[in-house]
């Protein structure tokens, strides 16, 4: 076994409380399968034959009950539970699991859609005897209106830049936009062994990463570091040009003990596989090199390196966000060839659901409905004459006669009351909107007011009075409620 | 009329399609080509022949500037020559450029007046010399790059957004490491991949830590930029006319990196952009110091400058053509080689030159009419015209000017110079980086008074002083005839910010030279940032005002210089103006507690301080301008006044030096205070006798009025 996967699934999902409040994020459906569905299938599909699962309680029995998931996936699910409230960062996760890690390992997060061929990340990872190569890819434009979010897209959030040598793959740099106020500092010798470097912004990062053992072992001396993608990979890059790694001489007492530190978490960074000394003596041997320029040796003598696939086309979402979820629910669909309306769904034959919408198992959609660009989620119930366009329905949710629902969210198990009239709104889970008439707010826009129109969001936090739910997200109502 | 255009014999310009910008595009290529460095670094050899003229394969440097201009269809160049013009004026009225025939017109243009870079382009300005782009070279530049690319490109950004971009720099890929890098010319470019725009342009040479605004560095719009490392400066330039107006208007401009900084730090107000062209299979240098001089001389002859090369005899001189045989030993005629001896690569060996028995000769230049013994050895050695090199010499990497004689049995270690009519030997060995020259180092001191580094004086008017100084055997031997120049006395600090030696920095400068703070950075890896006293930037700026004085003070600065010093400070630690005027005051008032302690007398502080106020008064009117100015001042100086009350006399050295005035003096003291010390400070007897003195002074010429 070369590598084994990690999967983790047990993030909140605070970007999107809205989606993420009643049902975890790994559950939430995409193109009416669960979001854990696509990392899981990214790596059967490249021939893991196991996966250790990071998750919570809630989502584990899920994933032994879950159909869909039963049926589809054959890999065998090593399913880690840690506690909700721990409150876990990622690297602490890693260290939690050290006791099953043999080999070297790729870890994915629960929120990657993506249609990568895997392999181009693993074979940096194995060409160049990595310590980490990842994933990034461009970021990707969301064209869809999103409830709640006025403006196309939120201005001001920073951006992180990455640096990346000639051949567009190591990794040289890695900085937010908050680090750089002064300016980007770069050393001078950084620049002498990569003379030629392409900072880029505007990349998602996939939060997947090839890791060598040795970096988990790292990690479990290393407990203060908690988070991969924050704490980790940024070390992993810098380090790599580190002198310390190397240097023996010691000048002052108070760095030696720093620096016995130090050498002993080196030791473990670097003490990798058992076949190093071979590959070391194939590297001198051989006249390969990676650089242009100068006649020094491969990687310039450095032993730790960091490598970077970024994907130029294709597709990748990290599903973490109200419009990656929505994005993605609009471009999932068209990956499977699976038929759009299940076999077990009941479509009168005088409704109308375009070949661009889903249809889920054991929906009932009624006469004179109209479905087009939406996904229509499991045990979903359409009533007559309801009109639903780029729109996501989850789970058993019901609409009655009469509605007109367009750029919605509709969470599991609410309910739209008759002739509702909504558009780019939110619906939280469990959340009955009224019929017309008994309650005025759902006919939500006025047909009026010229795009975009002013979001409203129908979300729930406990109680399930609809006004009580007005306070909790008064980010999303604005002032005119 | 119409027929005669019909007739006309230009066929291909009827038949072009007529565009509104034609006559745009048949304008004919003009260049700017400047002989002269504007710097000593060639001292001494410099002295008796400039740059522009010294031979690289025994071809004057400017001979190759020319040949370049000309092969990439520059039609007319502009020649300026400010250090011994007249000698540049002879040489190209000489050669082939000159002829009638030739495709390139070129013009001389002399003045003592140049001292810049900026100097000529505000001339170009002046005297409207180019009427659309040109190239901008130094006489001393060597290239077989064909711009007509870069050119077209120039040309394509200029016409769509019409006069953004002023200038494109020519660089050469030459990762660090490579053989034709100049480690003084050290660069770091930060551009756009796409548009190829320079976003930050910066020497690194010195730094440790490269640093790129933001701000700057990523264009609206874009997402990414590139930084490279790898380029050299070939100094070849396209520029647009607007860059000589450019320097008109910025006349503090001096050189190419002043424009190019300024311009594009300024780039938001002014609006101009400068781009770059960078090849990969042309060759382009700038020899700019003898470490170029070498690697260029080298690359000739091995051919990387194809096709310039030395068989080609492009400058067309008579008796230069020579032949090229195996492992690029190039001979001109007349030449005579001894028994046993060997050309073993690389070697090019001037017309009627001489070579006696069993010499090892590789790498080599040797001039004309040379003559050169039995057993020598010569690697990497640069020998000049009419040199004399007698039996069992050995040479390695050095330059050997005209006419100069090296007796028997001399050794010279890498980087020598001998430069013109210098003797030396016999059996001595010159340890590495010897300079040697018939001028005395110290007659430079002498012209050097009037500070100008390009003038065309005669340098005669000290030779009876250096008849004066003995040559020093131990230096040149016991028959040799030159003085040793010191590296030190080389250094041009005024002129450039790195202390520059004629053979410039050598190329592997240890690339590992800045482990030390890459430890220190290793060790506080994981968010263990050490806390670092941060001292407070007022306090730092004092120190650094204070420095900066007591600087001012050993070396003689003047108040000007001064001025700009604080202004820099001022900026880096971002004080306000009213802080710089009171850190000023109090520095200058502490001055003589700094010198002589805190416990000095009344006396011996006045005497200590007046003289400084005297000396500095120009400073403080810099900055003490406006009646709040006063007030401001006043504070500061009661604040360092309330612990010693006594040294009030002070006050009025101000006001008679005029830094303060009686009105704001006056308003200060009527001002009342609110602490009991300063109320105590204002019934000071001498304060009182000032302020009543003005009283009394003011109401007298108001009574003269």
């Amino acid at each position: 076994m070369e590598l084994q996967a990690v999967l983790m699934a047990a993030g909140g999902g605070s970007r999107m409380m809205d989606l993420t409040y009643n049902t975890p994020k790994p559950l939430l459906p995409v193109g009416n399968r669960p979001l854990i569905w696509y990392p899981l299938n990214l790596l059967e599909r490249v021939g893991f034959e196991e996966v250790i699962v990071i998750t919570t309680k809630e989502v584990q029995k899920a994933l032994s009950t879950d159909q869909r998931l039963k049926t589809d996936v054959k890999m065998r699910l090593d399913v880690v539970c840690i506690q909700e409230e721990a409150d876990m960062g990622t690297a602490d996760a890693l260290r939690h699991i050290q006791q099953k890690i043999k080999t070297d390992i790729l870890v994915v997060s629960c929120d990657l859609i993506t249609d990568v061929a895997l392999h181009e990340v693993v074979d940096l990872f194995r060409a160049h005897n990595a310590t980490l190569s990842m994933l990034m890819s461009k970021v990707h434009e969301f064209t869809e209106t999103v409830p709640g979010q006025k403006g196309k897209k939120k201005a001001g959030e920073q951006r992180d830049f990455v640096g990346v040598d000639v051949t567009g793959k190591r990794l040289l740099f890695m900085a937010n936009e908050a680090d750089l106020e002064e300016g980007l500092v770069l050393r001078k010798s950084i620049m002498r062994k990569h003379p030629r470097m392409l900072i880029k912004t505007g990349l998602l990062d996939a939060h997947l990463y090839c890791l060598k053992r040795s970096v988990v072992d790292f990690l479990v001396h290393n407990k203060s570091v908690t988070s991969i993608r924050g704490e980790l990979v940024p070390f992993l890059v810098r380090k790599q040009f580190s002198k310390s790694l190397n240097s023996q001489n010691a000048t002052e007492d108070t760095e030696k003990n720093q620096k016995q530190q130090d050498a002993h978490h080196n030791f473990e960074l670097l003490s990798t596989s058992k076949d190093e000394a071979l590959l070391q003596l194939a590297r001198e041997r051989s006249c390969w090199n990676d650089h242009r320029g100068d006649m020094s040796e491969a990687y310039h003598g450095g032993k730790l390196r960091c490598y970077v696939h970024i994907m130029e086309e294709g597709m990748c979402y990290r599903v973490n966000t109200l419009a990656a979820y929505i994005e993605a629910n609009r471009v999932v669909p068209k990956l499977f060839e699976d038929p759009p309306i299940h076999p077990s769904a009941v479509v009168s034959e005088r409704s109308l659901v375009g070949s661009d919408s889903i249809i889920g198992p054991s929906c009932q959609i009624s006469d004179k409905t109209s479905i087009k660009r939406s996904n229509v989620g499991t045990s979903s119930i359409i009533k007559e004459k309801v009109k639903i366009t780029n729109s996501i329905i989850m789970n058993g949710v019901t609409i009655e006669e009469g509605c007109n629902i367009q750029g919605s969210v509709i969470c599991n198990n609410a309910m739209i009351g008759r002739g509702a009239d909504m558009k780019y709104c939110l619906v939280g889970s469990g959340q009955r909107i009224e019929p017309e008439g008994e309650n005025g707010v759902a006919a939500s826009t006025d047909p009026l007011s010229p795009p975009p129109p002013h979001p409203f969001n129908f979300s729930t936090s406990p109680p399930p009075t609809f006004l009580s739910s007005l306070s909790s997200w008064t980010r999303l109502f604005g002032h005119n409620l | 009329s119409n027929v005669c255009h019909v007739a006309a014999p230009d066929l291909a310009a009827t038949s072009r399609p007529r565009k509104a910008d034609k006559d745009e595009e048949e304008k004919p290529l003009q260049a700017v080509l400047v002989a002269d460095s504007f710097n000593r670094r060639f001292f001494p050899i410099t002295k008796d022949q400039p740059r522009a003229l010294l031979p690289l394969a025994n071809v004057s440097m400017i001979d190759y500037t020319l040949e370049f201009l000309t092969s990439t269809g520059v039609q007319e160049t502009f020649v300026f020559c400010c250090w011994m013009a007249s000698k540049i004026k002879e040489h190209l009225q000489k050669s082939k450029w000159c002829r009638p025939t030739s495709p390139n017109v070129v013009h001389v243009i002399t003045s003592d007046l140049y001292r810049s870079l900026g100097d000529v382009l505000r001339d170009v300005d002046a005297k409207a010399l180019v009427r659309s782009d040109f190239l901008l070279v130094y006489g001393d530049v060597v290239s077989n790059i064909d711009v007509s690319q870069a050119l077209q490109e120039h040309k394509q950004r200029r016409s769509m957004d019409k006069n953004v971009s002023v200038m494109t720099m020519i660089f050469k890929e030459s990762p660090p490491g490579h053989k034709t890098r100049c480690e003084d010319d050290d660069i770091i470019v930060a551009m756009d991949g796409k548009s190829k725009r320079i976003l930050h342009y910066q020497r690194a040479q010195a730094l440790k830590k490269l640093h790129f605004p933001m701000v700057r560095c990523l264009e609206v719009g874009s997402d990414e930029f590139e930084i490279r490392f790898d380029l050299l400066d070939c100094h070849i330039s396209i520029c647009s006319p607007q860059v000589a107006e450019l320097f008109t208007d910025n006349f503090d401009y001096q050189t190419k990196n002043d424009f190019v900084r300024g311009l594009l730090v300024n780039e938001e107000i002014l609006g101009n952009q400068i781009h770059m062209h960078v090849t990969r299979d042309g060759y382009g240098a700038r020899v700019s110091n003898l470490l170029m001089y070498d690697t260029v001389s080298s690359d000739t002859i091995r051919r990387w400058i194809y096709p310039i090369t030395p068989e080609a005899n492009f400058a067309d001189q008579e008796g230069q053509s020579c032949t090229h045989s195996r492992h690029n030993v190039y001979r001109e005629p007349g030449v005579s080689l001894g028994h046993g001896s060997q050309m073993e690569e690389n070697v090019l060996i001037g017309r009627n030159t001489v070579i006696g028995a069993n010499c090892t000769i590789s790498n080599t230049v040797i001039g004309a009419n040379c003559v050169i013994g039995d057993n020598v050895t010569l690697d990497r050695a640069y020998i000049w015209n009419r040199v004399h090199i007698a039996d069992n010499v050995k040479v390695k990497q050095s330059v050997i000017c005209d006419n100069v004689e090296v007796k028997h049995g001399v050794v010279l270690s890498e980087q020598c110079v001998l430069a013109y009519n210098v003797v030396v030997g016999p059996d001595i060995t010159l340890p590495e980086g010897t300079v040697l020259s018939m001028h005395h180092p110290d007659e430079e001191d002498d012209e050097d008074e009037d500070e100008f580094l390009s003038d065309d004086n005669d340098v005669g008017y000290s030779k009876d002083k250096t008849k004066q100084k003995v040559f020093n055997p131990a230096e040149v031997g016991s028959e040799g005839k030159g003085y040793r120049w010191k590296s030190s006395s080389l250094d041009d600090t005024e002129e450039d910010e790195l202390a520059e030696c004629i053979w410039g920095l050598a190329l592997s400068a240890d690339p590992e030279s800045d482990s030390e703070s890459e430890v220190s950075e290793g060790s506080h890896d994981l968010g263990s940032h050490p806390a670092s006293p941060e001292l407070d930037d007022v306090k730092v700026f004092q120190n650094e005002v204070h420095g900066t004085l007591q600087r001012g003070l050993d070396e003689n600065i003047s108040c000007d210089n001064l001025v700009l010093e604080i202004n820099s400070l001022k900026y880096a630690y971002n004080i306000s103006l009213k802080e710089v005027m009171q850190i000023l005051m109090r520095v200058v008032l502490e001055f003589p507690f700094q010198q002589q302690g805190a416990q000095i007398s009344t006396a011996q502080y006045s005497s200590h301080l007046l003289p400084l106020l005297k000396k500095w008064a120009p400073v403080f009117k810099n900055y003490v301008k406006r009646p709040q100015d006063q007030l401001d001042c006043l504070a500061s100086m009661e604040e360092v006044f309330l612990e010693c009350e006594t040294h009030w006399a002070v006050l009025m050295s101000m006001y008679q030096l005029e830094i303060l005035e009686e009105e704001g003096i006056m308003h200060w003291f009527n001002q009342g205070s609110t602490t009991d010390k300063s109320q105590q400070l204002r019934r000071n007897q001498g304060l009182l006798k000032f302020i009543k003195w003005l009283q009394e002074a003011e109401e007298s010429s108001e009574g003269d009025e």
